[in-house]
């Protein structure tokens, strides 16, 4: 990973309250993103992963608290300025149904940069090929992809502007365990070669074990960030059923034979 | 902290030659990139390429590296490479770069032949597919009316109470306002003649005959018509028609059939009420106008209009009804996938509904003309 200068948080959330008429799902959370760091965030259905998601990234405004990004408040970032901060890979892809794959990447790139479209073009390729799509895939429409290549090419898309921070909600959800794996490396691939800052929501377990370094934990309505072993000992019972059921003993053994398998590659 | 924000807004970046070699010092990104291509471009026009010094970069983006790769494909060197812009300008380098493919273009005069082609065999599809789908829904609804017992009359009255019911205000409101129109309208014509006393007749023939029906299945269609292609077309997207079907039920039955007779029970019954309150409107227009008095407007009514007119009205409801019903249902079922496909089938449900309603209204209009009622 690329060292920076001292782990100065590039986005720093502070108080956050979020409530739904009387049910409240945050209650003064903290939270903090180093740069060039890949953070899981994790919590059972109902913790609010989505919505904290959303109020990271300015499209939910909490009740209380702040979210500021490298000190500006995320509420006071131009439209220019959050699109060249934040790129977001929502769970569904959200690619627009009516433009190609191409035109979904330089929709972005239109309207912020004044890049002439044969440049356009060209990134748009580079794009989608760094997100591991064929190249003749820019020409088809969403309808037309898998759900691995939706995911992709929704990657491509958030990669447009060369975001700062991605923000990936569930990247692994609904595609089978190979081509997870592939969204794995590819999350890990892009942090270490652009030094994306990464926070990404999950369900999954191997995701978690194999590509984040730390883990913030939704329960009680509070959050607990660390590194993931020191939170493989944790005693709060959810975290601890959360870590240690059967399904991640299943994956930790993954992750680590995974591990185990690349470092002898090398 | 806010420096880094401010350095994204005004990047610069400083292209300066030493010597035989280029040095880039400052940001080569998104925004800066078009200023290096343009300069770089000139100084390399000659056919000799310089070698270019990045260590001074502050920072590098996608593009930027995109840049550089293509420089070195063509042979430039690039030298001083910070440590931290080397992974990524090997990534980029590394990946196999093609231009997208180009969409093949279709001459215009083509494309338009091709759009009525396409219509014309939409059209002829939805034909089928409504003579089909007619076909399908009258023996389904026969053979629910036959053994009642599988008529599902929960779901028929709930259909009554939502196309019917909640309908009865703007339906309502509807027909005052188009009894105003054809009462303000007539005034004006008819006062040339010194006939004014004849709007009653105008208004009263107008809303029982055509208008009182019309307005009505208009408004149905859109707000009946639309929602029973959204219900179905949703649970169509869903996946929970093939789950009628798995469970070995008929969504014909199920969705259609109660939909159907829920709504030829309710349009007629609109359809009266439109017409009622449709002469309240008038009436209230007329004493507004020539200061004929309610119950005098009554008594002339009584005269200018028999049973017939309320009949050639009412009539045309249950065929309207039908055709209402059957193109939404329709439409629900045709849903394919998406939420997308939900919204537009919707729309055409809408179009083609009220399209056939007045076709019919026509239609009816010509073959009352020839019974002679």
């Amino acid at each position: 990973m690329v060292s920076r200068a001292p782990a100065q948080p590039i986005l720093s959330a502070r108080g956050i309250v979020n409530r739904f008429g009387r049910h409240e799902v945050h209650d003064r959370i903290d939270l903090d993103v180093l740069p060039g760091e890949i953070l899981g965030i994790v919590g059972g259905s109902g913790s609010g992963k989505s919505v904290l998601l959303k109020t990271l990234t300015g499209l939910h405004r909490p009740v209380r608290g702040e979210v500021r990004v490298d000190g500006t408040p995320v509420d006071r970032i131009d439209a220019a300025g959050k699109a060249a901060l934040f790129g977001v890979l929502f769970q569904q892809g959200a690619l627009f149904s009516s433009l190609s794959v191409a035109q979904n990447v330089m929709l972005p790139m239109r309207h912020h940069t004044r890049l002439p479209v044969d440049m356009q073009e060209r990134l748009a390729a580079m794009k989608i090929e760094l997100a591991g799509l064929p190249a003749d895939s820019g020409i088809q429409f969403p309808h037309q992809l898998s759900g691995g290549m939706v995911k992709r090419a929704a990657f491509a898309r958030a990669l447009a502007l060369d975001p700062r921070i991605l923000f990936l909600d569930e990247p692994t959800s609904d595609l089978d365990s190979v081509t997870a794996s592939g969204i794995d490396a590819l999350i890990e691939q892009l942090n270490r070669s652009l030094g994306i800052t990464v926070v990404v929501v999950t369900h999954d377990l191997t995701t978690l074990f194999t590509i984040c370094r730390r883990v913030a934990v939704l329960v009680d309505r509070k959050i607990v960030v660390d590194r993931i072993d020191r939170l493989l000992k944790s005693r709060h019972p959810w975290i601890r059923d959360f870590l240690h059921g059967p399904r991640g003993e299943g994956a930790k053994l993954g992750a680590l034979s995974a591990k185990e398998q690349s470092h002898g590659i090398r | 902290m806010s420096i880094a924000l401010a350095e994204r807004r005004s990047p610069a970046i400083d292209i300066h030659a030493d010597g035989d070699s280029l040095a880039l010092a400052g940001v080569l990104d998104v925004r800066t990139l078009p200023e290096v291509e343009r300069a770089i471009g000139q100084r390399t026009k000659g056919g000799k390429s310089q070698p270019i010094d990045l260590a001074n970069l502050s920072a590098l983006d996608t593009p930027g590296a995109l840049f550089l790769c293509g420089l070195r494909k063509q042979g430039v060197e690039l030298t001083g490479v910070r440590s931290e812009h080397s992974a990524l300008l090997e990534l980029i380098c590394s990946l196999d770069l093609r231009p997208l493919p180009s969409v093949p273009r279709v001459p215009r005069w083509r494309a338009v032949i091709i759009e009525i082609g396409k219509g014309g065999d939409e059209a002829l599809k939805d034909a089928r597919d409504i003579i089909t789908f007619i076909g399908r829904t009258a023996s389904a609804t026969l053979e629910a009316l036959i053994r009642p017992r599988g008529l599902q009359l929960a779901s028929i009255s709930r259909q009554v109470a939502e196309t019917g019911i909640d309908a009865l205000p703007i339906v309502g409101l509807m027909a005052i306002m188009i009894s105003v129109v054809i009462a303000y309208q007539s005034v004006a014509q008819l006062r040339l003649y010194g006939a004014e006393s004849l709007t009653i007749n105008l208004v009263a023939i107008s809303m029982l005959r055509e208008m009182g029906v019309l307005i009505t299945a208009i408004m149905v269609a859109g707000r009946s018509g639309s929602a029973f292609t959204a219900e179905i077309g949703v649970m169509k997207a869903r996946e929970e028609i093939d789950a009628l079907n798995v469970m070995g039920l008929d969504p014909m039955r199920l969705l259609v059939v109660p939909r159907l007779i829920g709504l030829v029970i309710t349009l007629p019954l609109l359809t009266f009420y439109a017409d009622i309150v449709g002469l309240f409107g008038g009436a209230m227009a007329v004493q507004a106008l020539l200061h004929v008095a309610p119950m005098q407007f009554l008594e002339h009514v009584r005269g200018a209009v028999d049973t017939r007119d309320l009949l050639v009205g009412l009539v045309k409801a249950p065929v309207f009804a039908c055709f209402i019903a059957i193109i939404g249902c329709m439409h629900g079922l045709r849903v394919r996938g998406s939420a997308a496909s939900v919204g537009r089938e919707t729309t055409r449900a809408v179009v083609k509904a009220i399209f056939l309603v007045i076709v019919l209204d026509a239609l009816f209009s010509v073959l009352f003309e020839q019974v002679g009622w």
